[in-house]
């Protein structure tokens, strides 16, 4: 029998499309236009302020005539870095929270996200103070056992750490929720057939937790690929980031135009990284909704 | 010209006006009377609740906010972004009112009969019976003005005098910095703006022209040896002033009276900003900057903006407004002896006000680049290159 007439047009689809309103709209003026927007801006002519005119790739040519590839690099290199610095610190704890701390792992947690409640800022300054010359760190070490340091800043490496640092949280939490998924006989019955503990971990852990990692990885990358105030705060400029680069273009250099098609670059290169990486890991059979 | 009724400002309004009504209270909107509103994009000093809560004495159940800015170009490109519906005053660096804003029809005169009587009162540099009103307070045309004259300073370079002598340092000027017993002992303060400024001093040419082939040449070596020399770069000049204190460094490229103001404060006066006794720009080898502040051209612009504009020349709020927390800085005002009173001995030595006069006498004016967008790239491409 045929489903009524009115049930073509207040079904289960129309409801649905009906909820999804809310969601479309806000992407489409809160995500979709301002994109379209910068993309537009950076084919208008250099140092103009106006939406409507001839478009140009003059930016473009600009971009690939000067050395913007090295803030991209030190973005990108900056970026990998500290995703796979923090995959290896954190994995390590996140088993912990997930598999044997139990109660205790809240409490970490808690105090992870704690310091999340304190500006960026103000805890990079916070390194600061402990690494300049004579601060915290320089000062200890002179006073209670007479060796004296320079100023532990202005490297790339601190930056690196300043960057670990503040993404913690990001790498850690999706962890935490991709080992929770590993199901505690499945380890065990790998244990009773002879498996090692590397054995387990290669065949059981990191498979079965890769969603985890690959949620924590891509937030970070993308988080930290536009990281801006470790390299200024902390490596006192010893490197241009492309965010850095962008700033820069839309204020002190007043051409949004070029800041625009700089943005454009940056988003577009960003999304490959991403779908690539996806395109190599499918997170639907990941997390064991579709059979292989 | 204009050949389109729709361009990125008016596309901004509504998003200005949409930014505004989530950060200004819903009351001012709802309301096309704005008599118990003002809003103030300044830099910082302005926006102390010190500086405000007498003057929220003053107009009962105003709703008074005021933002701070970190650079003058940032402001205008809020105005610029349609956020011209939400500010009554703008506080900038004196070469951008009369040369953008006010080209741009960002801001508005204000009345010469209500402030010129104020403005006569200044020090010297600002006003004079014979060469009348400093032209930056005034509209190219000379008709109309456009903003008042307070805080003001000389912006140069720092260093620690227990380093390099003061003598040494007036006399050899910018250009100390290329010498390269100077590699890796000083710290460039990255603001762009000054920087390159300051790094076409260094170079032995004027900024305020249109740069040649080999100039250009020039200021790309001075910038690619400023940036491969400096020690450390910083936009925050507290950061700096620490490692100028700890000795770190021995000088800090671009600085001022307004960014070693507060290192002197705490008794560091072995932090001395330098005004050069000689340069390239007729003669002058120091540039020195004072804020105008303007109304802006809100067509609902707040009636209490001029109020505002009065409310600071009052001998306590100038005080207030040069020792804000941030810096401290002279004010044009100090010519009148009630405002001069209210500064301590501690407080004068902060900005070097022993010396200021000869420091702005030997200082041509913060002015705008006519081939900004050329050096200013080169200045970016040298600062990219440096890791």
């Amino acid at each position: 029998m045929n489903p009524p007439f009115w049930k073509k047009f207040f079904g289960p689809g129309l409801i649905g499309s009906l909820s999804a309103t809310p969601f479309l709209l806000l992407m489409l003026f809160g995500f979709v236009a301002p994109l379209l927007c910068v993309v537009w801006f950076g084919l208008m002519p250099p140092k103009t302020f106006e939406l409507l005119q001839a478009p140009t790739l003059e930016n473009y040519r600009t971009i690939f005539e000067q050395t913007y590839f090295k803030s991209i690099l030190w973005s990108l290199a900056l970026a990998v870095a500290t995703v796979i610095i923090l995959l290896i610190i954190c994995y390590p704890l996140a088993f912990a929270i997930a598999k044997i701390f139990r109660g205790g792992g809240y409490f970490i947690t808690y105090a992870i996200v704690t310091s999340l409640f304190v500006s960026e800022n103000i805890r990079l300054f916070g390194w600061v103070i402990g690494f300049m010359k004579n601060g915290v760190v320089g000062g200890t070490l002179a006073k209670y056992f007479d060796i004296q340091i320079d100023s532990l800043l202005y490297n790339i490496p601190v930056i690196i750490l300043g960057m670990v640092y503040v993404y913690l949280p990001f790498m850690l939490f999706p962890l935490v929720l991709g080992i929770k998924m590993i199901p505690d006989p499945v380890r065990e019955a790998a244990f009773d057939m002879g498996a090692n503990r590397w054995q387990v971990f290669r065949k059981i852990d990191l498979p079965l937790s890769m969603p985890g990692v690959m949620i924590g990885s891509l937030l970070v990358f993308v988080l930290s690929i536009g990281a801006i105030s470790e390299a200024k705060i902390l490596g006192g400029q010893k490197v241009v980031t492309i965010a850095s680069d962008i700033e820069t273009e839309f204020t002190y250099a007043q051409n949004w135009p070029l800041g625009s098609a700089l943005s454009t670059v940056f988003i577009a290169l960003t999304m490959v990284v991403v779908f690539l990486t996806l395109s190599r890991f499918d997170l639907e059979k990941l997390l064991g909704k579709k059979s292989s | 010209m204009q050949t389109s009724s729709i361009n990125r400002r008016n596309f901004n309004k509504f998003l200005g006006a949409a930014a505004a009504g989530l950060v200004l209270p819903s009351r001012a909107f709802a309301s096309s009377e704005r008599a118990k509103e003002l809003n103030i994009l300044c830099w910082e000093g302005y926006n102390s609740d010190n500086v405000l809560n007498p003057f929220r004495e003053m107009h009962k159940g105003i709703e008074l906010k005021a933002e701070s800015g970190t650079d003058d170009p940032s402001m205008i490109n809020k105005l610029r972004a349609g956020e011209i519906n939400v500010w009554d005053l703008i506080n900038l660096n004196q070469c951008w009112a009369r040369e953008q804003m006010w080209p741009e029809k960002l801001i508005k005169p204000i009345s010469k009969e209500r402030f010129m009587p104020y403005i006569e009162k200044m020090m010297p540099m600002f006003y004079t019976k014979e060469k009348g009103v400093n032209r930056f307070a005034l509209s190219p045309d000379g008709t109309e003005l456009i903003g008042m004259m307070q805080r003001f300073g000389p912006m140069n370079f720092v260093v620690n005098t227990k380093k390099i002598s003061k003598a040494l340092a007036e006399d050899e000027g910018l250009p100390m910095f290329l010498d390269p017993k100077m590699k890796g002992k000083f710290g460039l303060l990255a603001w762009d703006n000054w920087n390159v400024l300051h790094m076409c001093v260094a170079s032995g040419f004027t900024p305020y022209k249109v740069h040649t082939p080999e100039e250009i040449e020039t200021f790309k070596k001075t910038a690619q040896t400023l940036f491969t020399n400096a020690n450390m770069i910083a936009s925050d000049p507290a950061q700096l002033n620490q490692a100028l204190i700890n000795g770190e460094i021995d000088a800090i490229f671009s600085g001022g009276t307004y960014t070693c103001s507060v290192a002197r404060a705490e008794g560091f006066n072995e932090v001395l900003h330098i005004s050069p006794l000689k340069g390239p720009m007729d003669g002058k080898g120091s540039i020195q900057w004072f804020e105008v502040t303007s109304v802006v051209n809100n067509p609902k612009v707040s009636p209490l903006a001029e109020d505002f504009l009065e409310y600071v020349q009052k001998p306590d709020i100038c005080h207030t407004v040069a020792m804000a927390e941030a810096s401290h800085n002279p004010v044009s005002q100090m010519s009148q002896p009630a405002v001069f009173a209210k500064f301590s001995k501690e407080e004068l030595n902060c900005f070097q006000w022993d010396t200021l006069e000869e420091d702005m006498n030997r200082s041509a004016d913060y002015e705008t680049i006519p081939d900004n967008d050329v050096l200013t790239a080169i200045y970016n491409e040298a600062k990219r290159s440096r890791g």
